[in-house]
Parts: C-alpha cells; sequence; structure tokens
C-alpha cells in the first residue's frame, strides 16, 4: 500500500516535471532559497522566504516536512562554507542537488524558526494543492480559499476542472467561492452565499458572518447611498438564510458523525471487554485482573516497538512493521500470562466465586507493582506506525486511522470466536465445559485443559486490545484501571455469558455515549450513561439476553 | 572565608552546651508534604528530590543560621484529607517544623490551608495555580494565571491569532484560569463567538463556565477534536489547553491523526512541562506551545550550575525511591528549589526562624538569583519573575521563543478586565 503510494507519487512528480519545462529552474532555484534559509543572516532568510513564494517545487514541501520536526542539517566543509542535508525516511539527502548521501560525519542540528515554519507551511501548500493525496489537495485549498486574498482566485479557479473527482471538484469551488465573498462583486458574492448554503459547507459560516457584518455596517452608516444599502439588505438576508441553513445542516451532519464516533467507540469497547465476556461471561470468573491483561497487551508492543527501534532504526521501513509482530505477541504474551494465572490460583477457585474475585484483585494489585517496578511508575511512550497516523475522509466525516482500524478488527475477534465456538470441537468442548464441569469431565472432556486454554484466549484478547489502545491510549501501570469498570459494564449490561449481547452493549453503550456527549459534553455524557445502565439494569437485570437456565440457582 | 567563621563558632557554642542538646540545636526541622504514592506520586516525587537536594547544597554550605536542616518527609498519599491530617503533624508534636513545602493540587492546598492559619505555619507552594487566594501563611512561588495563561495568549495574539479553543479537565485550576482567560480575551476585543469550547451561564446571564471539560482520565476525544477542526477550520485559531495529566496523551494522539498542525493551529499547554514529557511521544507534540516561569533548556550559567548539581546530587544520593535514570528538570521543581533559598534568605534576614517575622521579612522583598532568572517576593506573598515561552522540540525540550522579564504575581485577576 505504502509502496504503491510511493511509485504514483513519484510517477505524478515526474510528471508535473515534464508537464512544466521551467520546473526544473524553480526547483534549482527553491533548492539554493532554502539553503540560503538555513545558512543565511536574518536578512538573507527572510528575503529567501519572501523569493520562495509562489515557486510550488516539490522540494519546498519535502523541506517543510522534514524541517517541523528537526531533520534538518547544516555540516562545516573544509574550506570553512556549510552544506545543508535533510533527512527523509532514513536517508540522507544533500539538499542543493537532491543527492542520496550516506550519513555525513559532524552533522549539526539547523533549526527552523517558528516564523519561517510557518511560512513554509505556507509556501508548501503550493505543493499540497497539486498533492496525489486527496485530502492534502482539500486542506491546502481549504487555506487559500480562507485566506480570501484576491492574488489566490485565479490559481484555485483554473485548477477546478483538472480535479479528478466530484469531492475534490466541490472543495475546490467551495474554497473560491469562499474567497469570492469577499473578493467578488455583488452579484458573484450572492451567488456565493447560495451556492455555499446549498452545499451546506460548514468552513464557510465565519466568512459568511463577516458578510453579514460588513452589509449591517452598511446599512447603520446614515452616509450610505441608497443603492449601496439595497444591495447590503439582500446581502444581509441571504446571508442570514444561509446561516441557519447551513446550521441546521450542520447539526445533522454532526449528529451522524457523533455515531460514527460511537459506533467507533463501541469497537473499542467491545475489543476491550471481549476477553472478559469469555473468562468471566463464559467461565465464570470474576477476573479483576483483566484490566492488567490489557496492561500487558499494551507494554509488549511497547517492548516490541522499542526491539524495532533498535534493530533497525526508527526511520526504517522495517520500523513501520513492529506494529504487526505486537498485535500477534501482545496477544500471546497476555494468554501466558493467563495460562500461569489460571493454573496457579483459577483453577482451585472455579466453585467458589466470590473468592476469584479477591484473588484476582489480588493478583491485578500484584501485575501493577511488577509493571511499575519493571518499567517505572511513568506511563510510556508508544508511537504509531505512519500507515497509521493521519486520517480519511469520507463523505465530510474526517476519521483518524489509528481508531478507523479498531472497527473491523473487532468484527474479526467477533467473527472468529463465533466460529471457534459454533463450528469447531474445541468450541464444543468450551461450551460444555462451562455450562457444567462434572458432567462434561465424565463424558470424556478434558475440562481442567478446556479451562485453561479457554482462559488464555480471554486473556490474549485483551492484550490485542492492549495493543490496539496503545495508538491512541496512554500505556501505563494505571491504564487496566480505567478499562476494568467499562468492561463489567459492557458484559453485565449485554446479559453475563453471552458474547453476542457483549457485542450489542459495547455498541449501544458506544454510541449513545457519544450521542450524549454530543448534546451534553463529556462529563455530562459519562455520568449520563451510567446513570442510564442503572436504571436498565433496573428493568432488565439479566441484562440485554438473559442465558436461559433450567438450573435452580439461576 | 565566611564558612570558616561559622564554623569556628558553631564549634564555640558547641563548646558550651551538653552533647544532648547540641544535636537538637544544631538543626532545624523542615516539612516536605508530597504525595509520594497514589496518582500524583509521579508529579510530586520530583519535588520531594529536588527539595532533599536544596537541603543537601545549603547543608553543604552551613546550613541555615547555622542551624543544619534537618527534612522531615511525610506522604500525603493523594488524599486530600490525609494532607491536612499530616500538614497537622508537621506543624504540632514532636517533629515540629519551622517551614512546610509542599502540595501539588489546588484541592490538597485547599485541604491544608485551614491548618496552617490554625497553627500560624508557614507554607510554599509551588505548582502553577488558579489565583483568588492569598493566605498569610502561605506563599505562592507558583504561577499565577498572570504569569502564564495571560502572557501566552498575549503572545498568541501578537502573532495574529484571532480564535482561541479553550480546553481542559473538569477541576478548579482549568475552570477559573478559563473564566479568567475569558474575561481577559474580551478585555482586548476577541469577539465571543471566537472563543471556542461552549459556555454556560446562570440565569441572570452570567458566564459562569466557559470551555470544553473532560473528565479526569478522558480518553476519546474524537468529538472534541472534531469541534476544535470546524473551529480552526478558517485559520488564525489556537487551542488552549489546561488538560491535566495523562489525558493529554490520547489528546494530542487524536489532535494529530485529525490532521491538525501546529503551524496552523497551535495549542498552548499549561500543565506538559519537561517532566510530563517522560511519558509522551514527543513526535506528535512538536511545535505546539508551552508557557512557564523555567525551561530546562535556559542557557545561563545559573541554570547550568543547577542541573549539573541536581545531576551529582541523584548519583551520590541514598534516599530510597529516587529514580537516578532520565531525570529532568521542570518549573515546578524550580520553584520548589527557589522557596527553599527565598525562605533560607528571609529567616537570615530576619535573623530568627519565627514565622511572623520570617513572613514580614518576606513581604518587604527578598530576591533569589535562581535557576530561571531572579525571583522576588511580594508582598501579597507572590513572586514576581520571568516568564517564557517555548516551543516544543522533538526531544521533548522547549526552545524558547519569547521571554518576558519581571512578571508581577497577582493573584486576583477575575473582574479585574475591562469589557471593551
Amino acid at each position: 500500500m505504502q509502496k504503491l503510494h510511493q511509485v504514483t507519487l513519484t510517477i505524478l512528480f515526474l510528471f508535473s516535471m515534464l508537464s512544466f519545462s521551467s520546473a526544473d529552474t524553480a526547483d534549482k532555484e527553491a533548492r539554493t532559497l532554502l539553503s540560503r534559509l538555513i545558512l543565511g543572516e536574518k536578512d538573507n532568510q527572510e528575503s529567501a522566504l519572501d523569493a520562495l513564494d509562489g515557486n510550488g517545487s516539490k522540494i519546498i514541501e519535502t523541506f517543510y516536512k522534514v524541517g517541523r520536526v528537526g531533520d534538518v542539517y547544516k555540516c562545516a566543509n573544509d574550506d570553512g562554507s556549510f552544506t545543508v542535508y535533510y533527512k527523509d525516511g532514513e536517508f540522507y539527502y544533500n539538499l542543493l542537488d537532491g543527492n542520496q548521501v550516506t550519513e555525513p560525519d559532524n552533522l549539526e542540528k539547523a533549526r527552523l524558526g517558528r516564523s519561517a515554519k510557518k511560512k513554509l507551511s505556507k509556501l508548501a501548500d503550493f505543493v499540497y494543492i497539486y498533492s496525489p493525496i486527496d485530502q492534502e489537495r482539500i486542506d491546502a485549498v481549504h487555506k487559500f480559499g480562507g485566506s480570501q486574498k484576491p492574488e489566490f482566485i485565479e490559481l484555485i479557479r483554473r485548477n477546478i476542472d483538472k480535479q479528478p473527482n466530484e469531492n475534490l471538484k466541490q472543495a475546490f469551488q467551495e474554497s473560491l467561492e469562499i474567497s469570492l465573498l469577499k473578493n467578488g462583486t455583488h452579484e458573484e458574492k450572492l451567488n456565493a452565499i447560495s451556492y455555499l448554503s446549498d452545499m451546506g459547507s460548514s468552513l464557510s459560516v465565519d466568512f459568511i458572518k463577516a458578510v453579514k457584518l460588513d452589509s449591517e455596517a452598511v446599512l447603520n452608516d446614515e452616509a450610505a447611498e441608497e443603492e449601496v444599502k439595497a444591495e447590503a439588505s439582500a446581502l444581509t438576508k441571504a446571508s442570514d438564510e444561509a446561516l441557519k441553513s447551513i446550521e441546521s445542516a450542520e447539526q445533522k451532519k454532526e449528529l451522524v458523525q457523533s455515531v460514527f464516533f460511537g459506533v467507533n467507540r463501541g469497537s473499542v469497547l467491545l475489543l476491550v471487554s471481549f476477553g472478559l465476556a469469555i473468562t468471566f461471561g463464559l467461565m465464570g470468573v470474576i477476573n479483576m485482573a483483566h484490566g492488567e491483561f490489557i496492561a500487558i497487551g499494551g507494554y509488549t508492543t511497547y517492548v516490541i516497538q522499542g526491539w524495532f527501534a533498535s534493530a533497525y532504526g526508527v526511520d526504517s521501513a522495517a520500523y513501520e512493521w513492529y506494529f504487526v509482530v505486537a498485535v500477534p505477541a501482545a496477544f500471546m504474551v497476555s494468554a501466558f500470562f493467563g495460562v500461569i494465572m489460571e493454573r496457579g490460583v483459577i483453577q482451585f477457585l472455579y466453585t467458589r466465586p466470590l473468592e476469584s474475585l479477591l484473588a484476582t484483585w489480588g493478583i491485578s494489585m500484584v501485575l501493577q507493582q511488577l509493571i511499575r517496578l519493571y518499567f517505572g511508575a511513568a506511563n510510556v511512550a508508544v508511537a504509531s506506525p505512519t500507515w497509521l497516523e493521519g486520517n480519511v475522509n469520507v463523505g465530510g466525516y474526517t476519521m483518524a486511522y489509528n481508531r478507523l482500524i479498531v472497527v473491523p478488527v473487532a468484527i474479526i475477534v467477533l467473527l472468529v470466536t463465533a466460529l471457534l465456538m459454533k463450528k469447531t470441537n474445541w468450541g464444543l468442548h468450551i461450551r460444555a465445559t462451562m455450562q457444567n464441569r462434572l458432567m462434561a469431565s465424565s463424558l470424556g472432556i478434558r475440562s481442567s485443559r478446556v479451562n485453561m486454554m479457554t482462559f488464555a484466549f480471554g486473556s490474549g484478547l485483551a492484550g490485542l486490545a492492549g495493543a490496539f489502545l496503545s495508538q491512541f491510549d496512554n500505556v501505563g501501570p494505571m491504564m487496566g484501571q480505567t478499562y476494568i469498570v467499562d468492561s463489567f459494564m459492557v458484559v453485565v449490561v449485554g446479559g453475563v455469558g453471552n458474547l453476542i449481547g457483549a457485542a450489542l452493549s459495547s455498541l449501544g453503550i458506544g454510541v449513545i455515549g457519544q450521542l450524549l456527549e454530543f448534546f451534553y459534553g463529556s462529563v455530562m455524557g459519562k455520568v449520563g450513561i451510567l446513570f442510564g445502565i442503572i436504571l436498565f439494569l433496573q428493568v432488565k437485570p439479566g441484562g440485554l439476553f438473559t442465558s436461559k437456565s433450567r438450573s435452580l440457582e439461576d | 572565608m565566611r564558612n570558616k567563621f561559622k564554623a569556628m563558632f558553631a564549634a564555640a557554642a558547641v563548646a558550651t552546651t551538653s552533647t544532648s542538646v547540641q544535636a537538637e540545636d544544631k538543626k532545624v526541622n523542615v516539612g516536605i508534604l508530597h504525595s509520594l504514592s497514589g496518582t500524583m506520586a509521579i508529579s510530586e516525587t520530583s519535588l520531594r528530590d529536588v527539595l532533599l537536594f536544596a537541603f543537601d547544597e545549603i547543608n553543604a554550605n552551613g546550613g541555615v543560621l547555622g542551624k543544619q536542616i534537618n527534612p522531615v518527609v511525610v506522604d500525603g498519599a493523594s488524599d486530600w484529607p490525609l494532607f491536612a491530617e499530616k500538614a497537622e503533624e508537621l506543624l504540632v508534636g514532636d517533629k515540629k517544623t519551622a517551614v512546610t513545602f509542599g502540595c501539588w493540587t489546588s484541592v490538597s492546598r485547599k485541604s491544608v490551608l485551614p491548618v496552617y492559619e490554625k497553627y500560624n505555619g508557614l507554607l510554599f507552594y509551588p505548582v502553577q495555580y488558579e489565583g483568588e487566594e492569598q493566605s498569610k501563611n502561605i506563599f505562592y512561588t507558583a504561577e499565577a494565571v498572570g504569569q502564564q495563561a495571560i502572557p501566552a495568549v498575549d503572545f498568541l495574539l501578537e502573532e495574529g491569532v484571532k480564535k482561541f479553543y479553550l480546553i481542559g479537565t473538569d477541576y478548579v485550576y482549568p475552570q477559573t484560569t478559563n473564566l479568567v482567560l475569558h474575561e481577559y480575551l474580551l478585555s482586548k476585543g476577541v469577539p465571543a463567538e471566537n472563543i471556542g469550547g461552549g459556555s454556560t451561564k446562570d440565569s441572570k446571564g452570567k458566564v459562569t463556565s466557559v470551555g470544553n471539560y473532560t473528565p479526569f482520565g478522558h480518553s476519546d476525544f474524537q468529538q472534541i477534536v472534531a469541534d476544535i477542526k470546524k473551529f480552526s477550520a478558517s485559520g488564525d485559531a489556537a487551542v488552549i489547553n489546561t488538560i491535566n495529566g495523562d489525558a493529554n496523551v490520547p489528546f494530542f494522539k487524536e489532535f494529530a491523526a485529525s490532521g491538525l498542525k501546529s503551524e496552523d493551529c497551535p495549542v498552548v499547554s499549561f500543565s506538559l512541562s519537561e517532566d510530563e514529557f517522560r511519558s509522551l511521544p514527543a513526535k506528535q507534540l512538536v511545535g505546539h506551545l508551552g508557557c512557564w516561569t523555567y525551561f530546562m533548556s535556559i542557557d545561563s550559567p545559573a541554570n547550568k550550575k543547577f542541573k549539573a548539581d541536581f545531576q551529582a546530587w541523584l548519583k551520590k544520593t541514598d534516599v530510597t525511591g529516587v529514580v537516578k535514570e532520565g531525570r529532568v528538570t521542570c518549573s515546578p521543581m524550580v520553584l520548589s528549589y527557589n522557596g527553599v533559598y527565598l525562605w533560607k534568605k528571609a529567616v537570615e534576614k530576619a535573623g530568627s526562624f519565627d514565622v511572623d517575622k520570617v513572613r514580614a521579612a518576606l513581604q518587604a522583598g527578598i530576591s533569589f538569583d535562581g535557576p530561571g532568572g531572579t525571583v522576588t517576593s511580594q508582598k501579597n506573598h507572590h513572586l514576581t519573575k520571568n516568564v517564557f515561552i517555548g516551543e516544543t522540540l522533538e526531544n521533548g525540550q522547549f526552545e524558547i521563543i519569547e521571554t518576558i522579564p519581571n512578571v508581577v504575581g497577582e493573584p486576583f485577576l477575575k473582574g479585574t478586565f475591562e469589557k471593551k
């Protein structure tokens, strides 16, 4: 995927090189100017930045990208002059000729000042506006439009028709109209307002408000001519209506977005609680150490990331794949701890669930302290691989990859577990053992082995959740504590012993929680969901799906 | 030379008193009241370390008024009522202390305040706080709102930021700071609709809360970041962040993942110092801003000496529980350190450990050249000090981009800004 991206990028880049005959000279000039930006005196730097205006060479974007994270270096030559290098990915390049070089000796970090970075960010937009990545193009053109500078109107206008898809065309048109709100004639302004209102552009709200304020000022101005006043009054009316219509469109959109967020939150909850749905729901072990298995998964990811970083370096292509290794490893390590815990403690407590509560609680504290001893009390930093950074825009809804990935993973986990339970022999054994341990073993099932494997599987799923959580949340000794309450909540609401119930309840809690947050803010959202669950359990104490049983004790 | 003289004097004094009294006489008890266990331990343990370092440094140079400092360390255990009990222990009883250095959270300070007032004790409080308080028994070496939030906003306004989004953890410090900031922004001509995060008003139309708040340890910032993205879409926006503790990690991860960049929408954080960066992935924070009265990166002889001496102390100390690897220095640590020296100077000026006399000396104005520059105590129990604005680097340090010298500490800011 990444490779493919790079190839298209290169092809597009080469293509643009061919189509503009002057691209080569522009590139050379840009490189000289950028080098001056690093090596020159203050005045010289500013003039270099000014001279870069409108250059639009690819190198500006590259340089901005590496410069903002401190990957620009200078290196003294023998004759006292300096050469500028930058590091893109794992390789070093000479800025002036763009050739890849082996890491030069005595590199000295060259810092870009804040104002230089801001200016470069603006200059890079001239590159991003042709970027092969839609979202980068959209962000860039929005910035051009939002600046409302008349000099960009032409740039936006001439590129509208060149856009390959509707989504991009719309973004370009939207930016053009926003710019016209300030720079256009009266007719153009009215048209812009109606266009933006029709598309429900949330981006334009502030700009339409500005139009409204301006025209209201004209209306209040005694000295203004009648004709001007008539125009202003038309604009006020139009912008008023537009603002109302955008706002209502906006609210609908945000409501839908909250539901999306809710599905995502639900998937996280499902992933986090599914292990517990097995160990507590199916096996009946009140596993208070479930949270610590999540933490073990998170720490496994951290350790594997560390290994990859020291073995391959953080900029290498191999490092990018640490997460692919970390996910199964997190599963295995947590499952391993699960086996130890089951063999060591749990197996003696299947008939005494309340004692399993105390024992697992104790184990959870021991595990927390072990983590503290080994990794320290402070949280550890887990960095995401680049392919999990960034976001995708679907129909105007932005979603971050590191969260988005949880949704399919949760579905896969659900499906795999369901298949395992219903279609395999092992699943049959599990179900039999969980229903009645004594009966199952007297029928020839090695129930103690089944217990162990099931517990390991449940613990492993917790570890898997920890690996994914590490991509967007804290990894620390107390990590499990934040999720244990949520996990029990999901399992209890879903109905103890019912996996589908757990899936539905996590989805429900996720969506309702996000909707409450949307309306009442995150603090009240949290309070609301707890209150709702208490009420729900009053009505249905057994949860969504109550397991039917003929035994007397239920 | 002076030390020699002191030593001779002390020796002479020893010769004339009986041995059992000598040991007691040569020592002065000084209290350290921080959480060494519980959720706040991560932050507060660093302060215990730097205080012990300061005591050792002073003791090696002859102590205070010829007396060696005897640290009395008690653990508040992140349990606010317990803080009050421990404070009482320090003020009465057999280990009576002359002064206490301690507390991190505002709620712990509020918990011990009546105790210090009851027994007329003296407490030095070192961590940025919301103001609106001034006890005669507390000296606030901490950053007041006017020494952190206000200069940061001034800096952003100068940079051309027109829209401010306020976000924080739901407790007293962010709520109060944001209310003050709200008034300040309005007084600077920022229209109310350009202050994002929402606001609530009471029945009389008085604003009671401004900004978007999350519970402690919040981890799902999807909605909030989506809201910020919308808010900042028209450009020239910044986020004022008073989120506390590790909830910053999911926030910044979400922020970066949504495609927001520090060049387009910088986040100014008031609760993230170098110490917190030890557990944050710095890559996502590069370019975002911080505002404190000390940064580890300050390039001055005093700071270099402080850092080197502290590292040397860490190496040789045998106090249990001191983390020796990867230690950094940060503003709350330096403000603790400054507090110790201000107290020492005040005691020497007053010629006594008596709380009333020491207080009078401090109120009259004591200066100390600390690692972050000169600090001077004021009549209102706060400090005049330098304020720095820094940009986060990829190694978790700050590059100082603006220095505002000698900012006066003023706790009561609410209602002082006229709306334009």
